[in-house]
């Protein structure tokens, strides 16, 4: 099968129309959502952090009667000791998520009196309505370090991520790469936290959704690589050619590997967004999420910001050639 | 070979993961049956596969709590209730207490240093340390050091406590590690009762000074044990068969019966004659364990005195010729060993109340805490076998402090000091007991028996031997778990329910596996034959990264598989990257040589670049990320690596294969007219 021939797609004429409304819409997306976190302004707040980032306690409890609501449970627990706890439902009907956003001295012993109170709501008589699916525990010392180890992990990988592209490449291909990463992960981020607040997946912050963000990282540097390195082997074979018809050349040349890698790997995480679980399913859709962006930006994004940039700078130097000679 | 070689490699690496499951399958099949006859069969299988499970677990990959379900707990040291319960409780005053409660708001949910946070504080009240805490010199530095060191030992007390703890309660696979200074990280897979560990965590420590009373009156009580051991056991196989088939039943009894009592008849008559003579050693050993159920695991040695060579004997053998235990040397030093695979069986036993009730009533069998080693740093062969007397003759209460110095031979010893109380009775205890050994005991396991030189009066001992500078820091750590209790709270909680963890995987599993399928089949599809070799690439690709990970002890975790799926990707992406070349050099009229080697050479510089950016981006994830992110670098930069390998290596080589057998056109999906 050879389903992708030779193209010749212009990518590049729209090139800054895309660029613009891409890092606008990131940026701007990123924005209105850290704006809502800012409890000052009374806006509902978009995203979700998981008790990794908040601290607290979390108890994933299973019902055999599938056709309970959270309404009820939160009903059944809202007379005893536990406070005034979160009630998520998540995963399968019957299945919920109870938070407590305070930590606890003794987690397993919380979650274990609450399974046990809400069998004795529940159950009429027969035992096991209720079962413990699993319970989270995380102190205020420990969700802050693992905050600050994700930030300071991430930060140091793109920063050594640029300077290997520099090094390798050049200095403009390293800045083109990491403003396109974080526009992936940015839109990533913004997707998922729609779709988590529309309720379709339970798409909350935690130190696994971390991992997703990093694979979304590591495929999109593969994708700008790919081209760079096209780019790269053509300057030297179309010497004088400009910059733009150059990257346009290339970009078309890897567009059937792009489109190919691409839809492979989108159906190998489709089915785990199907069929995953409750545990990879969310993994898998902002990943898929990530791999959608991440290709386009490096057509979009990456590639253009680099013709802009190296035009940009180009442009200074014969400036400060013409100055130096005036 | 280059192709085959990896295989075999990885095939080697995932043989113990592949052998631990399916043990764990027929021993869960086992297990279901809860009747007596299925519980007995399961122990049988317990006791023959114990070996095979051990080496296969060792070897196996491990799969993270978020995939199996168990229980993972952060415990950290509580230096502030560690520095309140060093205080003398007369002198805590009001001010004393407030100090305390601002020291808790300041640290609970930061991570400043919780002593130095304290010590700032009471500075500002005027008051001084010394006259809350004792110390030797009374001087308020001598306090802040003791204080000091104090809370870095606890971290240390607390790991030692709590692995001997779990380990006596048969709770294999159970994981402590210290992580930093002042935490540590325990993991449970399973269904381990959570609430049962957890009152093993909140037990405090219990010390005890007891003496050790080895001598021939100690052989008796384990012949005693075997006997009790066996009628337990006959009692058991009577039961058994008495809600099966009746019959069967009284023959068995009948057979064992006689058996051992021909046994005594003939050595009677004959005297000292091999009762297993004639029989094969399979044999053998099964009668020699069904005859003496405890004492086959026990080796003895026995001297007349200290400066006398010691005699090895072994239990079993004694009984057969026998020997009286009077006729041992009855002053003797007498030492007792069981090699260290029979510790589960050795404990267990003892751990029988009806065994216990069968003892005398005030010997206790104890085993050292530490194995001993033939080979320093390997695992260890044997541990020793005490005698003690069941009631503590002082209880670790007393001791105020304990310390590894140098004797004035620059030999490490162990000095310890004792409250008024405890002097007392210590002096008392050492008065009576010159000679002997008075052994040292952190919950029921032994930590060392030292012999008492001389009556100590005023409570300060030094406790010297053949130790290491190490082993004398240890010791000392212990003795302090009299005094101190190294408090710890729990400050992060993971359990996942085993029904989750079950779900969980099968659900991961047969998604990934359905994805896996999916790429080969549209790489097959897409490519034709340079789609199987990719496909070949690919299998070969997951087992590598699966077999690096078993091999580095890695643990497969959520965040793991995420990277073992861009791991796959950028496989894929590498194979598509090669093909892609072929075919533009295939259009350009290349012949297919040229083609083949263009497209790799042409490509690779794209595969290099985009796996050593991910390898080089993995690196600080490793460092400074934590538990699950670092489990992801792990896997990505072995994921990486591979793939350069498979990708380059073994595509490359299968297509030179090709080549070689005389090929000039190859099916690469290409179009055929050009």
């Amino acid at each position: 099968m050879d389903l992708i021939r030779k193209t010749n797609i212009d990518f590049v004429t729209k090139r800054n129309t895309f660029l613009r409304v891409s890092i606008l819409l990131s940026v701007l997306g990123t924005l209105a959502i850290l704006l809502t976190q800012i409890s000052g302004l009374g806006l509902p707040k978009l995203i979700e952090f998981g008790i990794d980032f908040t601290g607290g306690t979390e108890t994933k409890v299973s019902f055999a009667n599938t056709s309970i609501q959270a309404e009820e449970v939160r009903q059944a627990l809202s007379s005893s000791k536990f406070g005034n706890p979160e009630i998520k439902s998540y995963g399968r009907p019957g299945d919920f998520l109870i938070r407590i956003n305070e930590t606890q001295d003794n987690a397993s012993k919380v979650s274990a009196d609450m399974v046990e109170e809400l069998n004795a709501k529940f159950s009429n008589g027969g035992k096991n309505a209720v079962q413990l699916l699993g319970a989270n525990n995380v102190g205020a010392k420990i969700s802050s370090e693992l905050a600050e180890d994700a930030a300071i992990s991430l930060i140091a990988a793109t920063l050594i991520i640029l300077l290997y592209i520099a090094f390798r490449f050049e200095w403009a291909y390293g800045v083109s790469a990491i403003i396109a990463l974080a526009h992936d992960v940015t839109m990533a981020f913004i997707i998922s936290v729609l779709f988590n607040k529309l309720g379709i997946l339970n798409l909350e912050i935690s130190i696994n959704s971390i991992a997703a963000y990093l694979t979304i990282l590591g495929y999109s540097i593969n994708d700008k690589v790919v081209v760079f390195d096209r780019i790269r082997e053509n300057r030297e074979k179309y010497r004088g050619m400009p910059l733009a018809e150059l990257v346009n050349h290339s970009l078309n040349e890897t567009l059937s590997r792009t489109i190919i890698t691409g839809v492979s790997v989108l159906g190998a995480l489709l089915v785990m967004v199907f069929l995953g679980g409750d545990v990879l399913e969310g993994f898998a859709f902002t990943m898929f999420v990530g791999i959608v962006v991440g290709t386009y930006s490096s057509i979009y994004v990456a590639s253009a910001f680099l013709i802009w940039y190296t035009e940009r700078v180009k442009h200074k130097n014969v400036g400060s050639v013409a100055s130096t000679q005036a | 070979m280059l192709i085959f070689a990896p295989i075999a490699a990885a095939a080697i690496l995932l043989w113990p993961t592949y052998g631990y499951s399916s043990l764990t399958a027929e021993r869960g099949d086992l297990a279901a049956d809860t009747s007596l006859k299925g519980r007995i069969a399961l122990a049988k299988w317990d006791s023959t596969h114990a070996e095979d499970m051990a080496s296969a677990r060792a070897g196996r990959l491990k799969l993270g709590l978020d995939l199996r379900g168990g229980t993972y707990l952060t415990l950290e040291v509580d230096v502030l209730k560690l520095i309140e319960s060093s205080a003398d409780p007369q002198a805590i005053d009001d001010v004393f207490k407030s100090v305390i409660d601002e020291t808790r708001k300041a640290t609970d949910n930061s991570d400043r240093d919780v002593l130095a946070t304290f010590l700032e504080n009471f500075r500002g009240k005027g008051k001084s340390l010394i006259n809350y805490f004792q110390a030797t010199p009374l001087t308020e530095e001598a306090v802040e050091n003791k204080l000091r060191r104090d809370a870095d030992e606890a971290v240390e007390q607390a790991q030692i406590v709590l692995s001997q703890r779990i380990n006596k309660y048969n709770v294999s696979e159970v994981s402590i590690q210290k992580q930093g200074t002042r935490r540590l990280v325990i993991e449970m897979p399973d269904e381990q009762d959570t609430l049962q560990m957890r009152k093993l965590l909140s037990q405090t420590a219990r010390l005890e000074f007891k003496r050790v009373m080895m001598d021939a009156s100690m052989i008796k009580a384990m012949y005693g044990i075997d006997q009790a051991v066996r009628n337990l056991r006959l009692g058991v196989a009577a039961t058994v068969v008495d809600t099966t088939a009746k019959d069967t039943a009284s023959v068995a009894a009948d057979t064992t019966m006689k058996d051992t009592s021909k046994v005594a008849a003939d050595t009677s008559k004959k005297g000292p004659q091999d009762p297993y003579k004639g029989l094969s050693d399979a044999e053998k050993i099964r009668r020699i364990k069904a005859d003496f159920p405890f004492t086959y695991m026990v080796f003895g040695s026995v001297a007349a005195n200290e400066e006398s060579q010691p005699q090895s004997f072994d239990l079993v053998g004694l009984k057969i010729n026998n020997f009286k235990p009077e006729d041992l040397p009855k002053d003797g030093i007498f030492s007792f060993r069981i090699p260290a695979e029979k510790v589960d069986e050795f404990v267990s036993v003892l751990n029988d109340p009806r065994v216990r009730e069968s003892m005398p009533a005030s010997l206790d069998i104890l085993l050292s805490a530490t194995g001993n080693t033939t080979q320093k740093g390997a695992k260890p062969d044997f541990f020793e076998v005490y005698g003690v007397s069941r009631e503590a003759d002082l209880v670790g209460d007393v001791i105020q402090d304990a310390y590894p110095s140098f004797d004035n031979t620059n030999k490490p010893v162990v000095s310890m000091s004792m409250n008024d109380e405890g002097s007392e009775e210590w002096s008392k205890i050492t008065g009576a007991n010159i000679g002997k050994r008075i052994a040292i005991v952190l919950d029921d396991r032994v930590w060392s028996a030292p012999t008492v030189q001389n009556k100590i009066a005023n409570g300060s001992s030094q406790i010297s031997g053949a130790f290491s500078p190490e082993d004398a820091t240890r010791l000392a750590v212990v003795l302090k778990a009299g005094a101190l209790k190294a408090p710890v709270k729990i400050i992060e909680e993971r359990v996942i329910g085993p029904s989750l963890g079950e779900d969980s995987i099968n659900r991961g599993l047969t998604s990934s596996a359905i994805s896996f399928a999916l790429i080969i089949v549209f790489m097959l599809a897409y490519y034709s034959v340079g789609g199987a070799i990719a496909d070949v690439a690919l299998v070969m690709n997951g087992l590598l990264v699966v077999a690096g990970l078993a091999a580095f002890g890695g643990t497969l975790t959520l965040p793991g598989i995420a990277a073992l799926i861009l791991s796959t990707a950028m496989a894929v992406d590498a194979n598509i990257l090669i093909f892609e070349r072929m075919r533009e050099e295939m259009y350009a009229g290349k012949t297919l040589k040229t083609a083949v080697e263009q497209g790799f050479n042409r490509a690779w510089s794209a595969i290099l670049d985009s796996n050593l950016t991910n390898i080089i981006g993995a690196i600080p994830l490793m460092i400074w990320g934590s538990g699950p992110i670092k489990g992801f670098a792990i896997t990505l930069l072995v994921g990486a690596v591979v793939t350069l390998f498979t990708a380059v290596v073994v595509t490359r080589a299968m297509f030179q294969l090709i080549i070689m057998s005389g090929a000039t056109t190859l099916n690469i999906g290409q179009k055929r007219t050009v």
